[in-house]
């Protein structure tokens, strides 16, 4: 594989393009990947980013903080630079329609590829899912690509530095909102996937009785209303609960594998997620663990897997930053990527089998 | 009745992991997260019309 990133903390866009032409000048790169802070015009840097590598398929999105080997930034850009001896292969397609079903792009993957989504070997394909952060439809995305192929896409939701406004994807020279852009590659090696969160369950129950899957509102857990629920769970008071949001999310536990909802906010009895939780869905009250611990414990897995990485992407919860900014191992979670190139940003949400939160989803290249 | 829903299960995991032992705990994993818990269900599960239901739309929008 060969894989080589780079990154600008310049504010002029001209300067950023610059200094991503120089230090990717010796790749003759076939994809570039690219996440950028919200600090830059969209339509200018989708446009620019595209013009800079004429050669290369690119896509990306905007963040709320950026991460590369060693370090994790805000208001930069960073990209990951793909050559033929890394990827034999890649489409980027751009759902420019949350609403609309995403048949009609993978339609055009397969054409590319020349087959059916759902006979292509996970194995040798993976894909990347990046979607508007603000649009609150990743579920349907992420639910409806594994309808329709077993290759996994793994990704993340755009962000915009925490202002809420607006975030944007990007692809081959163009910026989007409402949309998501689903990239097909065909890695020239193996490759594998990290899901790393950092909780521990807690005996407590609460299922779901009441709720709106569309809008990610729980009215009832276990035949109450849902604040009251979940604050007794934590032994706490409706008022005091929202200060337990970050340390004590809720999980959909599978096989010892937690699937993160995250808590928003309280309004009248309902609780407010995140992500969509389902009626009927049993969940168990979580208790955060020591991510930097966690997160290293997971790359080396993925290493000893792969036998060596030559590239990572991250896509690490906002959340997950902000706890890490919050206890002072912004640095110690940085340098843990020092072991390969890589890039990454902090996501509105990540995607992986399905739409989760609190979580660091990473592909990982040999 | 009971034990459909557990063969309905099945039968999503058979036709869609086609003997590759890597695909099943995914798409049971793909289940779980539509609200259904594939280790929930077996032969002796009662045959819930709602869940029935919710299993024959997965099957629907299955390829």
């Amino acid at each position: 594989m060969s894989i080589k990133t780079a990154l600008s903390t310049k504010t002029d866009l001209q300067d950023v393009i610059n200094d991503l032409q120089e230090q990717l000048k010796d790749v003759e790169a076939n994809l570039i990947v690219f996440f950028a802070s919200s600090i830059f015009v969209p339509d200018e840097i989708a446009k620019r980013v595209d013009a800079a590598f004429p050669q290369a398929v690119t896509f990306g999105c905007s963040t709320a903080g950026e991460i590369i080997s060693g370090r994790m930034l805000t208001h930069s850009v960073v990209a990951m630079a793909f050559n033929r001896q890394s990827v034999k292969a890649v489409k980027a397609v751009v759902l420019e329609d949350l609403n609309h079903d995403s048949h009609d792009a993978f339609t055009v993957l397969e054409q590319h590829f020349g087959s059916p989504m759902e006979e292509l070997d996970p194995k040798q394909y993976v894909g990347i899912v990046l979607t508007d952060g603000l649009s609150g439809k990743e579920e349907l995305i992420i639910d409806r690509i594994g309808d329709l192929t077993n290759v996994n896409f793994i990704g993340g939701s755009a962000g915009d530095d925490l202002k809420f406004d607006a975030t944007y994807v990007y692809a081959n020279g163009r910026s989007y909102s409402n949309a998501a852009v689903l990239a097909l590659i065909e890695p020239s090696d193996a490759f594998t996937f990290v899901k790393t969160q950092s909780f521990s369950r807690l005996p407590q129950k609460l299922v779901v009785t009441k709720a709106n899957e569309a809008t990610r509102e729980v009215l009832e857990f276990n035949h109450k209303p849902a604040a009251e629920a979940y604050a007794e769970a934590l032994g706490t008071t409706v008022a005091d609960a929202p200060n337990h949001f970050m340390h004590n999310p809720v999980g959909l536990v599978f096989e010892d594998e937690p699937f993160v909802r995250s808590p928003k906010l309280i309004k009248g009895d309902s609780l407010f997620f995140y992500c969509s939780v389902v009626e009927g869905m049993e969940l168990s009250l979580l208790e955060s663990t020591d991510i930097i611990a966690d997160t290293k414990k997971a790359l080396e897995t993925a290493r000893q897997e792969l036998g060596g990485i030559s590239g990572i992407i991250n896509f690490n919860c906002i959340l997950r930053t902000l706890e890490l900014g919050q206890k002072g191992l912004s640095d110690a979670y940085g340098e843990l990527f020092n072991i390969a190139p890589t890039i990454g940003f902090s996501t509105y949400g990540e995607q992986f089998i399905g739409h989760i939160n609190q979580t660091a989803t990473i592909l990982v290249f040999r | 009745m009971a034990g459909k829903i557990k063969q309905m299960i099945d039968a999503i995991i058979t036709q869609r992991a086609k003997d590759n032992a890597m695909l099943v705990g995914v798409i049971k994993t793909k289940l779980l997260l539509k609200g259904i818990d594939p280790n929930k269900f077996n032969a002796q599960s009662v045959d819930d019309p709602a869940i029935i239901a919710k299993l024959e739309a997965v099957i629907k929008e299955l390829k």
